[in-house]
């Protein structure tokens, strides 16, 4: 009699990132696919995320992508540009595959046509359809993505939390819908969304660590929101709040109004957070006729703001920050991936030193951890790392998020 | 109970002073408190001047900063713009090399270029952000107004959403027609008839375009129509060299019909040589028996003039049979019929011999001769009797023009392979125009010296045409007054 040993050979988790820039979108598809699936050594694939710039939002680009890898579930989204190993794309598109042990759970899920709801409720819906074979297991994260007509209004994450838990951690990217520009567009299976939201939980046997930075510092004296509602700031310490920036710059409004980019990506009002000295940026988009400013994301009335200002060197030095408290609590654990959701803001701001930030971030990360990300119009975060987190998740302007998976 | 009351008024009293000083006290802290407040207001106040005056710096450093690092990455891009461009020469493929990563670098995503065809029309050379549709449209716009268009592209200016305003193209035409909120128009070879135009434009409308835009779009231009010249002067230079490889060929082809031609007329030359050669003989045998038997006197006493004549038919009909016999020679040489029986030869035993055969006459002209042959070059690989014949004849030819006391000698060195054979005279020298042609038949150098010595012109041909049979090469180096070496080569037997 021959004695068999039985062998259990224990699946690990693998992630392959595959990046392409190559403008025939077929071919891009191909490579990036490719490669990705080169990063995996099973061949079975259970998830996929993908990011693209705006040329490659077209549909036979999901389509020719859900034919190489096959029926999984795919969420993504489309922004100016897309975050590889090597640093911005501002054409291409990153597929990455998810190959996961048996250990781990998710569960992806989307809402559309979220104008024509209430944005809690919406926010409720997508809590519970993401919630949906989840529910006795541990849940780590979950990934949003959101492009709504009512981006600035935190309802939807309110809801979404309402059904997932109040410190239950949320990170992803939130934009403003728009049929015209195509940039913002969000990916669910097959699909190309407008006005929706999509996201995956994740649960069981996989960790994330989470960095959040901006890197912009405190100018002047704090002032006060004295009227807001959501996203519109229309009196500060009682006056017009453009008098705010017209008192600062020493333009009138129509100036501004012209240097409203600059004004946005450089100079960005901070929400005195906590008392650790944190502040949330909010970016203005716009210069109303009354005086009113209207922000990227919400700004409570009430609360004490202050012009912010950057540099080249802080920025950088932030997503140096953002990647180190993503590695806090890790020790020798091999990263499976990083995850970066870096704003558009920064991607201006850098210029041609925006390939830095990646690799500030790679650098931390070490230099084998495949990375992946877009340039986003808002991000999805809690206000400090998962580790001192300890409350909701808030909009963020202006600042990196990085994410590092675990097993 | 006085005292009790007194008691209760001087405690009320105490009290009442005790809390106006309290009060007192306190009022002054407060005091002191708003002064601290109203300074630290002020520094406040002060912090935000100052905090105003950094933004507004701040401002104008990050608009610099901004159009520096614009300026910077439109430079970097119309560097590897222009490096790309550059390597290219073929017409069609130069437009296409403005790929959309470098328009992008240069602060555009639109981009239309077109050029005038054979026909006089514009044709599209490339076009970015547009669709097909779209492009199509453009170009029958600007054909329909081609004349303006030409107009423009002649006047050599660029045109730009921040340029002066052009008589011939309104710029609001070009922001509908090309669907942008800013351009830059740059004409490209305008002096030639293949002209056109450049464009690039973005339709966003937060662009501010600058001079500098301006320029790098000109320099563009002005690199597409270097690039294009480059193109079409490959082109013609191609062509050039097509033409001339075919008249190469053709040239080619008619040299080896004429080289066919001049060695059938050769070989006929040479047939004809030698069946003259072979007439000549037999009646030349004739007369040459004749003559002898008539000089033995059997045929009867003949008188002394006739005897001198005799002998000089002899004398003439032995001279003219050499002559028939060396054309024989060279004519069966040039037709391949006379191999050579190579054999080791020694070079001394020939020189020997050929002194021994030659010394009557050397004596007779006081000439010295002297043998010098290398011990590693004295064998060589040849036909004995051949090589006997060129030694007879170079050194016979060297006695025909060495004067008395003078000196032949024959050497030898090893030269790799080969050995290296000189036969030296003190004579009168050789002309150097005439050192190739004394080796042609029948060439006899026009001097004096020559006219004054015997000589057919066949045996420098003979002596040529037995060397080169035996692998070899002959020259001669000569100084006028000095001598001349007549210098051959043979294949070495060491």
């Amino acid at each position: 009699m021959t004695a068999y040993r039985k062998v259990f050979i224990i699946q690990n988790m693998q992630v392959g990132i595959g990046v392409s820039a190559q403008q025939d979108y077929i071919k891009a598809v191909r490579e990036a696919v490719e490669k990705a699936k080169a990063g995996i050594s099973s061949p079975k694939t259970d998830f996929a995320l993908i990011f693209t710039t705006e040329e490659f939002n077209h549909p036979l680009v999901l389509q020719t992508i859900k034919s190489l890898i096959g029926p999984i579930p795919l969420i993504g989204a489309c922004s100016k540009a897309v975050i590889s190993n090597t640093g911005p794309l501002k054409q291409g598109l990153a597929v990455i595959l998810f190959s996961l042990n048996d250990g781990v759970y998710f569960n992806a899920a989307c809402i559309k046509d979220i104008a024509s709801k209430n944005a809690v409720t919406a926010g409720e819906e997508l809590g519970e359809k993401l919630l949906y074979g989840c529910k006795d297991v541990r849940r780590n994260l979950s990934i949003i993505f959101s492009n709504t007509g009512t981006a600035a209004d935190p309802s939807l994450i309110n809801g979404l939390q309402e059904k997932l838990g109040r410190g239950f951690p949320l990170m992803g990217t939130s934009s403003p819908a728009s049929i015209e520009h195509k940039e913002n567009s969000l990916y669910f299976d097959s699909q190309i969304l407008n006005d929706a939201a999509c996201g995956i939980l994740w649960g069981g046997k996989v960790n994330f660590n989470l960095g959040v930075e901006h890197g912009w510092q405190a100018l002047g004296k704090p002032r006060y929101i004295t009227k807001a509602s959501i996203d519109t700031v229309n009196q500060i310490d009682g006056a017009a709040a453009v008098n705010l920036y017209k008192e600062y710059f020493a333009k009138e409004a129509f100036e501004l109004e012209k240097d409203l980019e600059r004004l946005s990506v450089f100079y960005p009002l901070g929400i005195s957070a906590s008392e650790k000295k944190e502040y949330l940026l909010r970016s203005i988009v716009a210069i109303k006729n009354d005086g009113s400013l209207v922000f990227r994301s919400d700004v409570p009335e009430t609360s004490s703001v202050r012009l912010m200002i950057s540099s080249k060197e802080s920025c950088l030095a932030s997503a140096r920050r953002a990647a180190e408290k993503a590695m806090i609590g890790l020790k020798n654990k091999k990263i499976k991936m990083g995850l970066i959701f870096s704003s558009a803001s920064r991607l201006k701001l850098l210029g041609r030193q925006a390939p830095q930030e990646i690799k500030i971030v790679r650098d931390v990360l070490g230099e084998d951890t495949p990375l992946a990300g877009i340039y986003t119009y808002t991000e999805i975060a809690p206000l400090s790392s998962l580790n001192y987190y300890s409350g909701k998740t808030y909009f963020h302007n202006n600042s990196i998020t990085v994410l590092t998976i675990t097993e | 109970m006085v005292s009790n009351q007194l008691f209760i008024i001087f405690i009320c009293a105490a009290a009442i002073l005790f809390l106006g000083g309290m009060l007192i006290y306190k009022i002054r802290g407060m005091r002191q408190l708003l002064v601290q407040i109203s300074y630290l207001k002020k520094s406040l106040d002060d912090m935000d001047e100052q905090a105003k005056l950094i933004v507004r710096s701040d401002m104008e450093l990050n608009k610099i900063q901004e159009e520096l690092d614009k300026k910077i990455a439109g430079l970097y891009a119309l560097q590897r713009l222009s490096r790309t461009i550059s390597m290219t020469l073929e017409e069609d493929q130069i437009f296409s090399r403005i790929q959309p990563e470098y328009l992008s670098e240069l602060g555009f995503e639109k981009a239309f270029g077109i050029l005038l065809d054979n026909n006089r029309q514009f044709s599209l050379s490339f076009y970015l952000g547009y669709s097909d549709e779209e492009a199509m449209l453009i170009k029958n716009f600007i054909n329909n107004n081609k004349e303006r268009y030409l107009g423009f592209i002649s006047n050599e200016s660029t045109l730009s959403s921040i340029s002066e305003a052009n008589k011939l193209i309104n710029r609001q035409e070009l922001n509908e027609i090309f669907k942008v909120h800013a351009f830059i128009l740059s004409p490209v070879l305008p002096h030639q008839n293949k002209k056109g135009f450049i464009f690039v434009g973005t339709k966003n409308a937060s662009t501010v375009l600058t001079e500098a835009d301006e320029e790098l779009i000109k320099i563009l231009a002005t690199q597409l129509s270097q690039a294009l010249e480059n193109a079409s002067l490959f082109e013609k230079t191609w062509r050039a060299q097509q033409e001339l490889e075919k008249k190469v060929v053709e040239r080619t082809r008619e040299l080896t019909l004429a080289m066919e031609e001049v060695r059938k007329m050769s070989d006929r030359k040479t047939n004809f040589v030698s069946s003259v050669s072979h007439e000549l003989r037999t009646p030349l045998t004739s007369v040459k028996g004749y003559a002898a038997i008539l000089l033995t006197g059997k045929l009867g006493e003949i008188p002394k003039e006739v005897r001198e004549r005799l002998e000089k038919i002899n004398r003439h009909s032995d001279e003219l049979v050499h002559m028939v016999n060396d054309l024989l020679d060279i004519s069966r040489i040039e037709s391949g019929k006379v191999t050579m029986k190579t054999e080791i030869c020694d070079l001394k035993e020939i020189a020997g011999k050929v002194e021994d055969l030659l010394s009557g006459q050397l004596q007779e002209r006081k000439i010295y001769f002297n043998i010098e042959i290398a011990p590693d070059a004295a064998a060589v690989l040849a036909d004995r009797v051949q090589i006997e014949r060129v030694f007879i004849n170079l050194v016979g030819n060297a006695m025909k023009f060495t004067p008395a006391d003078g000196k032949i000698t024959i050497s030898s060195k090893k030269v790799r392979d080969n050995v290296e054979i000189g036969v030296a005279d003190t004579g009168c020298g050789i002309p150097p125009e005439a050192k190739e042609a004394i080796f042609e038949e029948f060439y006899r150098v026009d001097n004096a010296i020559n006219q004054g010595v015997k000589g057919t012109g066949l045996g420098l041909s003979l002596v040529k045409h037995i060397v080169e049979a035996h692998g070899g090469k002959i020259w001669v180096d000569s100084t006028i007054g000095v001598g001349s070496t007549f210098n051959f080569t043979l294949p070495s037997a060491s």
